[in-house]
């Protein structure tokens, strides 16, 4: 069974349900983020999947009576990764397999299919994302989490522009053997001056309502500018900038689970491109949510 | 058209195991199995000799000795050897010179095992029964490439061409490689009127893979089942947390294995003490085995600015004209790219003349992407 968009809170009584109906004797919990539930199931993280001291002892002790619940385990978009290959071999030891997910999909629908996968025991491994394939062989129920991105313009002066411009062709003069996804990355920068007196004049106690905003690093090194990865649960955050990888945004979305999101968007042409990037991908996940 | 191989799904690995050794001692008067000390090749030596046990039949365990390998693998193949079936051995272990290749030095691109006249420094003395000079005529050896010499698998060919008519066992698993899978499925041999799809036909002889399709659990759970002892070192690996596709066992100085030398003064500080006054570039290749900007070549060193200048300066510094002729020829047939230039580096770093880390020759990836990058942002 797969459930999307669970809250932590429902998670536990659908395990302890199902715990009771099956006569079930074991819970292993394979979690990829914090999991505040099933305290008192044998509990192994996303990282430690492939570690041989797990690895070993739980192929040994997962039999027909266990249930392996797989929570926010979509952490890749290679299916035959070597943790999902590792999962694999564990629900190939049982049939009792729930797993838990809030976003369907890292960046594109045949993410989907690493889910499907855990509930059909890899039978369909080689299948690409489909449709009637899924409906006829998993059990899915959802909760959609839909949101919205709203940009809140903020206009540079020309000096900013001409060093956007400059900054651009000294990227990539200079590009050498760099990743060329370094680019925009760097670019996006650029603007980072003109947002940042952006928040500081709404930081004033003229303004202050306590709004935060989140970006890629401590850079601007203010109190109410947290990073990705220090953001705190159920509280809204302003976009100064986007993350560069999907995953990312996916994780701070299930932290903050926050339905409208404020994005500073400065006149760059790397910002917009940012902005459309995000909102391309907030198509293609409702694209999948519509035909699951 | 060949006929399609339909893979049983009724039986479990160990019992297909079985039925093919059944079938293998049924059909081979001769039976050879090459073992490396490694989990694979101990199962399969160990299921091959409980059938030649309970036919009363002596069959060959072939090791060849690369000298600079794990003392534990020297433990492995004597309890396999003298311990497992000792009746039922013929036991073939060869020590003698040949050509492996050294990608920890650049200037002894050729470690000899039990090269004359260093046997004060040989990591071990001689086993007092093995195979110690070749046992075909050494004027009709074959020779694959000349540059290199007489290497590791032209061992196997003459020693293979001394039989006729002989099954050689392989400990090779399928799920280990794609390139592995293929080697055993791709070929399928005919014996005695029955295709045979974990096999392939090496002139009078054949190569069989009894084990092809078992996984690594599979290997694991035979030997704990019949009480195995198995090779130390997956013991340490096991400790220090190696992911499971580099838990591997073999020499310890060529292009594919120098990295299990990072660890072994940990694993076994002896084996690594007379390690480093048998060959040459034991020490850098320990420190730097696992470093993005030497021996992985993953990243760029900063005294350069391109894979390209890189590249063309260890050509221009090597210190084996010889083989830096052989890269150098086969370079001109690849592309002019960064993508193509870094495995070039790592061939050259590696000593790989023998081309056996091969150069993926296509468009840099990178392209398409920069391009993309200068018309959007």
């Amino acid at each position: 069974m797969i459930y999307l968009g669970l809250p932590d809170s429902e998670k536990e009584d659908i395990v302890n349900h199902y715990v009771d109906e099956h006569a079930i004797k074991k819970v292993v919990l394979i979690h990829g983020k914090s999991a505040p539930y099933l305290l008192s199931a044998d509990r192994v993280t996303y990282k430690q999947v492939i570690l041989y001291v797990y690895f070993y002892r739980l192929l040994q002790e997962i039999d027909q009576n266990t249930l392996i619940v797989v929570d926010e385990c979509l952490r890749t978009q290679n299916r035959y990764d070597l943790t999902y290959n590792c999962i694999r071999h564990y629900i190939n030891r049982t049939s009792h397999i729930i797993v838990f997910q809030l976003l369907p999909q890292i960046d594109e629908c045949n993410d989907f299919m690493i889910l499907f996968d855990f509930v059909t025991q890899s039978q369909w491994k080689r299948h690409k994302f489909d449709a009637g394939l899924i409906a006829d062989h998993a059990k899915i129920e959802r909760i959609d989490f839909n949101f919205s991105f709203t940009p809140i313009y903020i206009m540079t002066p020309d000096s900013t522009k001409q060093k956007y411009e400059r900054k651009k062709k000294q990227l990539f003069d200079n590009l050498g053997v760099r990743d060329p996804h370094t680019i925009p990355r760097n670019l996006y920068l650029v603007g980072s001056g003109d947002k940042r007196a952006y928040i500081d004049t709404r930081s004033l106690p003229l303004f202050d309502n306590g709004k935060l905003y989140v970006a890629r690093n401590r850079r601007l090194n203010r109190d109410n500018v947290a990073t990705y990865g220090d953001v705190l649960p159920d509280r809204d955050y302003t976009i100064m900038e986007f993350p560069y990888r999907f995953i990312d945004f996916s994780d701070f979305v299930y932290t903050t689970r926050q339905t409208n999101y404020d994005v500073l968007l400065a006149d760059l042409k790397v910002d917009r491109w940012y902005l459309q990037r995000y909102e391309e991908w907030k198509d293609r996940l409702d694209e999948t949510y519509a035909s699951l | 058209m060949k006929p399609t191989q339909v893979y049983d799904r009724t039986k479990n690995v160990l019992e297909a195991a079985l039925e093919r050794i059944h079938f293998i001692f049924d059909n081979f008067e001769s039976i050879h199995v090459s073992i490396s000390g490694g989990k694979d090749s101990e199962v399969l030596a160990h299921l091959t000799l409980m059938e030649a046990q309970r036919r009363g039949r002596r069959i060959g365990i072939f090791f060849l000795d690369e000298e600079v390998v794990y003392q534990s693998t020297i433990e492995m193949v004597e309890y396999i050897i003298e311990e497992m079936a000792p009746d039922n051995v013929i036991p073939l272990w060869l020590q003698m010179e040949f050509n492996l290749t050294n990608a920890t030095s650049l200037t002894e691109t050729q470690f000899i095992p039990w090269e004359a006249g260093k046997h004060d420094i040989w990591l071990r003395p001689k086993k007092t029964y093995s195979i110690k000079f070749p046992m075909w005529d050494v004027e009709t050896q074959t020779v694959a490439d000349k540059n290199k010499g007489f290497g590791f698998y032209d061992v196997f060919r003459n020693f293979e061409r001394c039989y006729h008519n002989t099954a050689f066992l392989v400990g090779l698993r399928g799920t280990e490689s794609p390139n592995r899978w293929r080697t055993v499925s791709k070929n399928p041999v005919d014996i005695n009127g029955q295709s045979v799809y974990w096999g392939t036909r090496n002139g009078d002889n054949v190569s069989l893979y009894p084990l092809y399709d078992w996984n690594f659990h599979d290997i694991w759970k035979y030997i704990f089942s019949n009480g195995l002892p198995y090779h130390r070192i997956y013991d340490y690996q096991f400790r220090k947390g190696y992911p499971i596709n580099e838990m591997r066992i073999s020499s310890l100085i060529h292009e594919k294995s120098f990295k299990s030398l990072v660890d072994l003064p940990e694993f076994e500080p002896r084996t690594y003490a007379r390690l480093l006054r048998r060959a040459k570039g034991i020490a850098l290749a320990q420190e730097t085995g696992k470093k993005a900007k030497l021996f992985r070549t993953r990243k760029l060193p900063k005294n350069f600015n391109s894979w390209r200048t890189y590249r063309d300066f260890l050509i221009e510094t090597h210190p084996d004209p010889a083989k830096c002729a052989i890269m150098t020829r086969r370079f001109t047939k690849h592309l002019d790219n960064e993508y193509v230039a870094r495995q070039q580096v790592r061939q050259l770093i590696l000593n790989d003349y023998e081309n056996n880390l091969p150069v993926d020759n296509r468009p840099d990836p990178r392209e398409n992407w920069i391009k993309y990058y200068m018309e959007n942002l």
